[in-house]
């Protein structure tokens, strides 16, 4: 009886010191639901309720505010616009973003060191200055690349390049294309090469066997990565508004202007609301498209 | 012993070649036109620039409001760096080495907010602030860029973590080290390589991001980024480009810092 | 003229050198084996033959055709991988039907044949399985079809049955056997496991440090091991020191040799030895050192005062006990004839 007493109260100590038990995450678990959490649930509310300056007028739950939205012919346009900018980079990024990863996967030393910092570098530079760059290269008369244009003789008049849909859709691709890279670089470089030479065995060329072996069982990552690109792409409110111009507009753009510049913040949290869900309801169909495709994969979990 | 290779073979290869090597293009050139722009004597954007001169970097320095954005900056990262490492690191422990019942929806939660885009944790935090009064601020900015930063930390934390032998802490508890001595002794060196690149990634995104910081921050003290975002609309001289170069050269010094610490392929798990 | 050779092929990798001067010569129809430790080069042996690998020099004949300088895709030789390579994206039909449809057959040509094929390994109702969910053996007889699909005229495989459980391996041997026995396939397998060596093959090849020390049948190789370490590789066998002397060893002058007199190394199986009462007489005289009853025999370590003890394998009767440690013997060979006189001096290998 006593011998039991003193292993008991030293058990706790011993499970808080080892980080056996939740303890050491609970103030970032509390930390999180105060400050992410509720905030969260406060935006939501928002959109539901009445609002003047912040406080709410009447606790009323009304869906008004919602309904005004969804019917709303812009918020339609604007979602569809946001839609397929997002589609079309993620499918451009994806083709971009595959062959730097293979290159990588099958080299060593010097040259992964030179795609690793490719690839990195942008990631850690400001949302801002990477789509300054654009600007600058797409920009009007004094556009980098109407300069160089003007100058080789190619075109007489400077192209009108910024905004556009294509300067957003180039500068969202190329923005967001280490977010493509860096899951299919883990992939591939981990990928089990016997298949391949096991395929090579049974004939194929090795351009058959990356169609035949390599691409199909990346299937996972490359869905994986798409969902991550459309849902930065489809949430990104700085790329359209520095390269579309003052009269273009995404549904994030919207977001952004009701908030802060029109200070309607009922409308702004409905729209937020909009695009958070039918961002998440985009990507739930991304990635059962991508489970759908890759049913050889369940056999294995 | 000579492989003749198969046409479609060198087709193939040849095609990937050429998208790969344009894709790298493509993901370094904008940063390096702008640093070459940044050096134009001219008070416009030029490429390649018509000469040197780093009038436009004198000017960076000599405009006050760009200085103060980036002490705020720099103060408010260290802020969140601090805060992301005390609360993250902790939690990595608890995520990796415990057992307790809800492991897997806590581990979920900890991450959730990587799957939040900046401007929805950016207004979700005025909003709460708002209905309790708050305005816009550096603390409210330190705060929700806390909250976004947190998941980068506690996942560098946690690679890290889950690759120690925990078997090195059994052999020095045999040898006499009690758990707290263990942990200083055994646990935190090796952790240290982690706990750098955590630190310096977490600072970097604190750094430059944009879109948390639009709606969080104080309109008299703006962060950099703010302060370019507004800069951008109205200013076509190459000042901004030297402000940009600057930031690249600060995140190439993070890359550095990290590629030494964990390894640069970290960042893709 | 062989159905495959190998001639002096020779492989490094940076500074090691993995294969030394290799030659081999296969019949048509017959299954030769290539055997010997982890690191000996028996496995890259195999992969420069399917092409995967570039032997430095030498050449690779197959059908009396060099395709040193083919690619693995163009050789037409059948590879069975250690860990079978299934196509886990593709399902059991799907894998077999691969090279077919590399080949561009037709749709009912391709389904007429990978039924055939599964047949002939008993996996018919698993053909739209996939690989995940196959046991190891269902797994090994899909990537056998795979390759037989094709028809080759030869058949590599890369220790195939490594992965399997002991109780399965004997009988996947005993009926992989079979069908390459139907099929008439010329194979060369890959195995560190004599006993497997010994089932399944026409002749084995004993490799060691990228050279093939022997090659032969098996019984060929086990009655009359020509060095050291295929003797020691093969079955258990004591290696001894001794000296020949007009045409007879010293100790034992029932054993005789060709060679003139000197040092040499006389190998005798456990089994072929009789422990006699120590007395004087021919044989190796030494004390018991340790004794282990098997049931039906009994295994001794006799120490004769030379670097490894002597071990004596000897049938036990019923009811007998062995001999107490420590009691001095007189180890006999019960057929000279079957000891082997290799003229190197032991070291054992």
């Amino acid at each position: 009886m006593a011998a039991d007493a003193p292993k008991h109260r030293t058990s706790g100590w011993r499970r808080i010191l080892h980080g056996r038990g939740i303890w050491p995450a609970v103030p970032a678990l509390v930390f999180l639901f105060v400050f992410l959490v509720l905030p969260m649930a406060t935006l939501l509310a928002f959109g539901f309720v009445t609002i003047d300056r912040g406080r709410v007028v009447d606790g009323t739950f009304t869906l008004e505010n919602l309904w005004k939205a969804l019917n709303d012919d812009l918020v339609w346009r604007l979602m569809w616009r946001s839609f397929w900018v997002a589609a079309l980079s993620s499918v451009f990024t994806l083709f971009l973003a595959y062959p730097v990863a293979y290159l990588f996967a099958e080299s060593r030393g010097l040259w992964r060191a030179l795609v690793l910092v490719a690839v990195v570098s942008p990631l850690l530079t400001s949302a801002l200055v990477r789509a300054y760059a654009w600007l600058v290269i797409l920009g009007g008369r004094r556009g980098i690349l109407n300069q160089t244009l003007i100058s080789l003789g190619v075109v007489d008049q400077p192209l009108r390049l910024l905004n556009t849909d294509w300067a957003v859709l180039i500068g969202m691709t190329q923005i967001h294309l280490p977010f493509m890279i860096l899951p299919l670089l883990a992939v591939l470089a981990e990928r089990d090469r016997r298949l391949e030479e096991a395929s090579l065995n049974l004939g194929a060329s090795r351009t058959g066997t990356f169609f035949r072996v390599v691409v199909p069982m990346s299937v996972p990552a490359i869905f994986a990565g798409l969902a991550l690109v459309f849902a930065v792409s489809y949430t990104n409110f700085i790329v359209p508004q520095l390269l579309g111009g003052g009269a273009y507009a995404t549904l994030a753009v919207q977001v952004y202007e009701q908030t802060i510049v029109v200070l309607d913040w009922t409308r702004g949290a409905v729209l937020a609301t909009i695009l958070l869900s039918t961002c998440f309801a985009f990507v739930l169909a991304i990635v059962a498209a991508g489970n759908r495709l890759a049913r050889w994969n369940e056999a294995a979990a | 012993m000579i492989r003749r290779a198969a046409p479609i073979d060198v087709l193939g290869g040849a095609v990937l070649a050429l998208v790969a090597g344009f894709s790298l293009i493509l993901l370094v050139a904008p940063s390096l036109i702008v640093i070459a722009v940044s050096f134009e004597p001219r008070a416009f954007i030029s490429f390649p620039p018509s000469g040197f001169s780093l009038r436009w970097y004198e000017s960076v320095f000599a405009n006050r409001q760009l200085t103060d954005s980036i002490q705020v900056s720099f103060y408010v990262s260290l802020a969140v760096t601090g805060a992301g490492l005390l609360l993250g690191v902790p939690a990595a422990f608890a995520s990796v080495r415990g057992t307790f019942p809800g492991k897997a929806a806590s581990n979920a939660f900890l991450l959730a907010p990587q799957m939040m885009p900046g401007m929805v944790i950016g207004i979700a935090s005025l909003f709460f602030g708002a209905y309790f009064a708050f305005r816009a601020s550096d603390a409210m900015l330190i705060l929700a860029l806390t909250v976004f930063c947190l998941p980068f930390a506690i996942r560098i934390s946690m690679a890290r973590l889950a690759g120690l032998d925990p078997r090195l802490d059994e052999a020095s508890a045999n040898l006499g080290a009690g758990p707290a001595e263990t942990f200083a002794r055994v646990t935190l060196p090796q952790l240290g390589p982690a706990l750098v690149a955590a630190a310096a990634f977490t600072f970097i995104e604190a750094f430059d991001n944009v879109t948390v910081a639009l709606f969080t921050s104080d309109v008299r003290a703006r962060p950099l980024p703010v302060e370019l975002y507004y800069l951008v609309q109205y200013d076509s001289t190459p000042a901004i480009a030297a402000v940009s170069a600057l930031e690249i050269g600060l995140s190439f010094l993070i890359m550095i810092v990290i590629a030494r610490t964990v390894g640069l392929e970290r960042l893709g798990r | 003229m062989s159905h495959i050779r190998l001639e002096d092929i020779e492989k490094s990798f940076g500074s090691v050198r993995v294969l030394d001067r290799c030659t081999l010569a296969v019949e048509k129809g017959t299954v030769a084996t290539l055997l010997g430790p982890s690191g000996c080069g028996k496995t890259t042996l195999l992969r420069a033959l399917a092409g995967f690998v570039d032997p430095d020099a030498g050449r690779v004949v197959v059908g009396g055709k060099d395709i040193t300088d083919l690619p693995p895709n163009r050789r037409q030789v059948g590879y069975v991988f250690q860990s079978y390579a299934l196509f886990p994206h593709l399902d059991v039909a799907g894998n077999v039907a691969y090279g077919l449809k590399v080949r561009r057959m037709g749709r009912a040509e391709i389904e007429t044949r990978v039924r055939r094929a599964l047949d002939l390994v008993s996996l018919s109702a698993f053909a739209d399985r996939y690989p995940a969910r196959l046991s190891g053996g269902q797994q090994q007889r899909v990537a056998i079809a795979r390759a037989m699909v094709l028809e080759p005229e030869v058949l590599l495989l890369d220790e195939p049955f490594n992965a399997l459980d002991a109780q399965l391996r004997l009988s996947m041997q005993v009926e992989l056997r079979k069908l390459i026995g139907r099929l008439g396939v010329t194979s060369i397998f890959v195995t560190h496991d004599q006993q497997e060596a010994m089932t399944l093959s026409d002749r084995v090849a004993v490799m060691r440090a990228g050279r093939i020390e022997q090659f032969g049948p098996p019984l060929e190789i086990y009655d009359r091991p020509r060095t050291a370490y295929v003797a020691s590789f093969i079955g258990r066998a004591n290696v001894l020191r001794a000296r020949g002397r007009g045409g007879r060893i010293e100790q034992v002058p029932e054993i005789a040799l060709q060679s003139p007199d000197g040092d040499v190394s006389v190998v005798v199986r456990p089994e072929n030895l009789a422990l006699w009462d120590d007395a004087p007489g021919p044989g190796w005289r030494g004390r018991v050192a340790f004794a282990s009853p098997q049931g039906a025999q009994i295994e001794y370590e006799i120490d004769i005062g030379a670097a490894d003890p002597l071990r004596v394998l000897v049938p036990r009767k019923v009811g007998e006990a062995p001999r107490a440690a420590g009691a001095a013997v007189r180890a006999v060979p019960v057929d000279p004839a079957a000891c082997v006189v290799l003229a190197e001096a032991a070291d054992g290998g």
